[in-house]
């Protein structure tokens, strides 16, 4: 067990907890004991699974990886029929107590299947031809969650691709080429937009369009961080956060009560935790010589420091509004437990490492 | 090599996400923190009732009731069917508008949106208590102006309304704010400022439902001031129920000191109407209705030919002037020519040879016709100034009318043509292009019955315990005589023999005054009496004015009988 990479394990141990007092602080107006006591009871269920994919080694998930990508496309495709809509977006199955949502399963499972492609076809990586077989490996997954709608973590796959590719030995000008041409697509793109998504965008640009509507959102969430300061309200003493004026500050927004209650200090910290593990990640794809390894790694690794970067970005108002959550902290059983999970199946690669 | 470029960029994002943060909570921090401040302390304000009003004997004539609004939080609504069931059941609020009102509020999802306006106190009770377990469905209340006598005031207090964006420039230094109700009319415009009070305010900490947690600091508002008035308000009603469904105007004042006791102009209008934010189909149906006119004040605003009750300024000045005197007479033989033209008297047979006495008493037109003449027009606009006519009295209900003399310099000026001779014959018997307003008719009469003096006429007596320096009366320089001559004639046209005004007459005391039938262009002539009482140091002056009214000598008269035994009944002589 000398190879487990310890530094990563406890700081998600430590976001852990700190999300767990900060779920607490933004729930205190309510039922705070139910709701740690569902977010501990994922973390569980989440730590079961962490174990388990800490054992298996992961090569052996290889050969599976198509299927559960196909497992993944096929919720997906039943949660635009059978799905609870929620804001008007249909992202939930019902599974009585837990609502789970099939594009955390597709984040992950795209990663393994992507990295698999790719990793039997390193020769041909460096062709065209070969780029358009990752496409339609990508395509489904990436439409059917932009129609759900759910565009944040549709447009999260994307970076996500280019950086497997990248690692894999992509040419630069063939990613550049995909970049521009998407970048090209993005007015076309605007009218397939609900028109929530719309409004959004506009209010990112400018949320005083519409203070008490779509731009409330942002407006109060970065009144919260930045009336933090630098040490902070203290636990349990966010105007914003206690008075309610911020909305989803127990899913999206728990950034928010994070700057506010525990100041610069608070939120520095945190993001040097989240900084540890993208780091310690890195370390595992540079030690990792196994190019189906490397793969995932360099995937799982993108996946959770752009979902950390987006998330907080948008609470400062930095980036515009989409719906993804906090890795680790935000309430949520899917996010949850595909989080640990996946940092589970890092770790494992960390782990299988030959020795030299 | 590429995996450094990977863990660089990585690295390279996080960094710049910390500057961000520091950016956003140690730089702008105060910036941020003025705003969740903002956020967290909200001042309500407490909003000052406005002064009272009282009439003369202390009766209370307006005040402030509280209104029970429904409002609801977009954001906080679970089911807006449940929502608009159970409003409209309580309510009877139309399904239809409900659910327009709550799209409304939608737009504005986090905060209360007025949805109903002033529900009865029991409703309001009611919807309370169910909005426990429907979440979104609040009640609120504010004060209301209420005008207890509805109509009957309308013409003295004036009404409220919503702050226009001229009024709030013009005032914000003063503390108005938008959505500010202010007098748009009447004292409630010209005592504006004393009536408002000083708005209070609450500094509560709210939450996001504006749902007050705890009360900070708190700063009591001052209520406005009471205003006292001059009005007798059973006189004034007596007033309004005889106009009833007539249009005109009658104004009561106290001839010594300006005072007015009642003042009453039909149609008339419901104050109230104006209170509500919601009632603007109402609002403008009486702003617009250009038949009848309702919204004009006919009493202050409204010209008209005076018609014979103008003689009592050509006989004062043929008198002053010495142009005639008590002994002299002229003839009248039912018509006269001047210069080619014939003009007639009311009695085709004619008065015969008439003293000026006898003259006004009978209101003789072919008397006056020479009597003008003998004045001259600018004598006549003279002495028609010297009586207050062609300008505003200065009473304190804002909207007065200056009416119009005419002069033959105006006519060379505007027409320019000269004056004829028939036009001063005209203008003697009060027609032609002079225009007065009712309140400058009973002025005029007062001087005469107040022993010369022009008084300024008003209706706010006290302002809570001071009372107001009201400009004294000012004297217009006639000789006694004259005055003695004109006033023995005004009592003779009511009680003597073959006096015009004979249906003025009481038994219970001594009433003087001058008929008058104004023809107009518009149709049938409009009908004066303008009257003072007792013939001794008198108490009350009058004008009854009838829109249309026909003869001056039968309804205006009479109800002029009335309103002073009326008021001899509440004491008021």
């Amino acid at each position: 067990m000398n190879r487990f990479d310890k530094a990563l394990f406890f700081s998600v141990i430590a976001i852990l907890l700190i999300g767990l007092a900060t779920l607490y602080s933004a729930s205190s107006r309510y039922d705070s004991q139910n709701v740690i006591l569902r977010q501990l009871s994922w973390i569980f269920l989440g730590g079961v699974l962490f174990c388990i994919v800490l054992r298996v080694n992961y090569q052996r998930l290889g050969s599976i990886s198509y299927l559960l990508y196909g497992i993944s496309i096929f919720f997906l495709i039943l949660v635009l029929f059978f799905g609870k809509a929620r804001g008007g977006a249909h992202r939930w199955i019902s599974l009585g107590v837990f609502n789970f949502q099939p594009s955390e399963l597709a984040k992950i499972t795209l990663v393994l299947a992507l990295s698999s492609y790719i990793g039997k076809r390193k020769n041909e990586v460096t062709q065209v031809r070969f780029l358009f077989g990752v496409l339609c490996l990508v395509l489904p997954a990436f439409f059917l969650i932009l129609i759900e709608p759910d565009l944040g973590t549709a447009l999260l796959l994307i970076p996500i691709t280019l950086a497997v590719l990248f690692a894999a030995g992509a040419k630069l000008r063939h990613l550049i080429g995909i970049t521009s041409l998407g970048l090209c697509g993005l007015p076309f793109f605007w009218h397939f937009l609900k028109d929530y998504q719309k409004q959004r965008l506009i209010v990112f640009i400018n949320p005083n369009i519409d203070p008490l509507g779509s731009g409330y959102t942002i407006i109060q969430s970065k009144i919260a961080v930045g009336s933090g300061g630098l040490l902070g309200k203290g636990w349990l003493s966010g105007t914003q956060n206690q008075l309610n004026f911020l909305p989803e500050r127990h899913t999206d927004f728990i950034f928010s009560v994070v700057g506010e209650e525990w100041g610069f200090l608070g939120a520095f910290i945190l993001i040097l935790l989240y900084a540890t593990i993208a780091y310690r990640g890195t370390k595992i794809i540079e030690a990792t010589p196994d190019i189906n390894g490397k793969l995932i790694a360099t995937g799982f690794v993108t996946l959770f420091a752009l979902q950390v970067l987006i998330n907080i970005g948008m609470t400062i108002g930095f980036l515009p509004i989409v719906g993804l959550t906090l890795p680790l902290i935000s309430y949520g059983g899917s996010s949850l437990i595909t989080t640990l999970t996946y940092i589970g199946i890092l770790l494992n690669i960390g782990m299988r490492r030959p020795l030299f | 090599m590429r995996n450094r470029i990977f863990t660089r960029v990585i690295l390279f994002f996080f960094a710049v996400l910390t500057l961000g943060l520091f950016y956003t909570q140690v730089l702008q921090r105060d910036v941020y923190e003025k705003l969740s401040e903002k956020n967290r302390v909200r001042v309500l304000p407490l909003e000052a009732p406005r002064g009272k009003i009282y009439d003369r004997k202390g009766r209370l004539l307006v005040n402030n009731r509280i209104s029970f609004d429904v409002e609801v939080i977009f954001q906080e609504i679970k089911d807006v069917e449940g929502v608009i069931d159970l409003l409209s059941d309580i309510a009877y609020v139309d399904r239809q508008v409900l659910s327009l009102r709550i799209e409304k509020a939608r737009r504005r999802p986090f905060i209360p949106v007025k949805i109903i306006e002033d529900i009865e106190k029991h409703k309001a009770i009611q919807i309370e208590e169910i909005a426990l377990e429907v979440p979104g469905v609040i009640v609120t209340t504010r004060p209301l102006r209420n005008y207890i006598y509805k109509n009957s005031l309308s013409r003295i207090t004036g009404y409220l309304g919503k702050i226009s964006e001229e009024e709030l420039d013009k005032y914000r230094t003063y503390g108005y704010r938008m959505r500010d109700f202010v007098g748009k009319d009447g004292i409630e415009r010209s005592y504006n400022d004393y009536l408002r009070g000083v708005d209070g305010g609450l500094q509560v900490e709210v939450d996001s439902r504006g749902r007050e947690l705890c009360i900070l600091a708190i700063k009591e508002p001052q209520s406005g001031r009471d205003l006292h008035l001059s009005i007798d308000i059973e006189l004034q009603k007596f007033c309004d129920s005889l106009l009833a469904e007539k249009r005109g105007a009658i104004v009561a004042m106290d001839p010594q000191t300006g005072a007015i006791l009642a003042i009453t102009s039909h149609p008339d209008f419901d104050p109230n109407i104006f209170v509500k934010r919601n009632n603007s189909k109402n609002v403008t149906a009486l702003l617009n209705n250009s038949t009848t006119y309702p919204m004009l004040n006919r009493a202050i605003s409204g010209l008209y030919p005076p018609g014979s009750v103008f003689k009592i300024i050509i006989a004062s000045a043929a008198l002053n002037e010495g142009c005639f005197d008590n002994k002299r007479t002229l003839t009248c033989e039912g018509s006269i020519m001047v210069g080619n033209r014939r003009f007639r008297c009311w009695r085709e047979k004619g008065h015969g040879v008439i003293s000026i006495n006898e003259g006004i008493k009978a209101s003789c037109n072919v008397f006056f016709y020479q009597l003008g003449i003998l004045v001259g027009p600018d004598g006549i606009s003279r002495y028609a100034f010297r009586f207050g006519f062609g300008k505003p009295t200065g009473i304190d209900i804002p909207g007065e009318a200056n009416g119009f003399v005419p002069t033959p310099a105006w006519k060379r000026k505007n027409l320019r043509q000269p004056w004829f001779k028939g036009e001063t014959a005209n203008y003697a018997i009060g027609q032609g292009y002079l225009l007065v307003t009712p309140i400058q008719v009973v002025r005029a009469v007062a001087a005469i019955a107040n022993g010369g003096k022009l008084v300024h006429p008003f209706v706010v007596e006290r302002i809570e315990d001071v009372r107001l320096q009201h400009a004294g009366p000012r004297s217009m320089g006639l000789k006694k005589e004259t005055l003695t001559i004109v006033k023995e004639a005004l009592r003779d046209v009511v009680n003597a023999r073959r006096g015009t005004g004979l249906y003025a007459r009481s038994k219970d005391t001594v009433i003087s005054g001058k008929t008058g039938t104004a023809q107009n262009p518009k149709g049938t002539s409009h009908a004066w009496f303008t009257g003072f009482a007792p013939f001794e140091n008198p108490r009350l002056s009058i004008v009854v004015f009838i829109e249309h009214g026909g003869k001056g000598g039968l309804d205006p008269a009479r109800f002029a009988k009335n309103i002073i035994e009326e008021a001899k009944r509440l004491e008021l002589l």
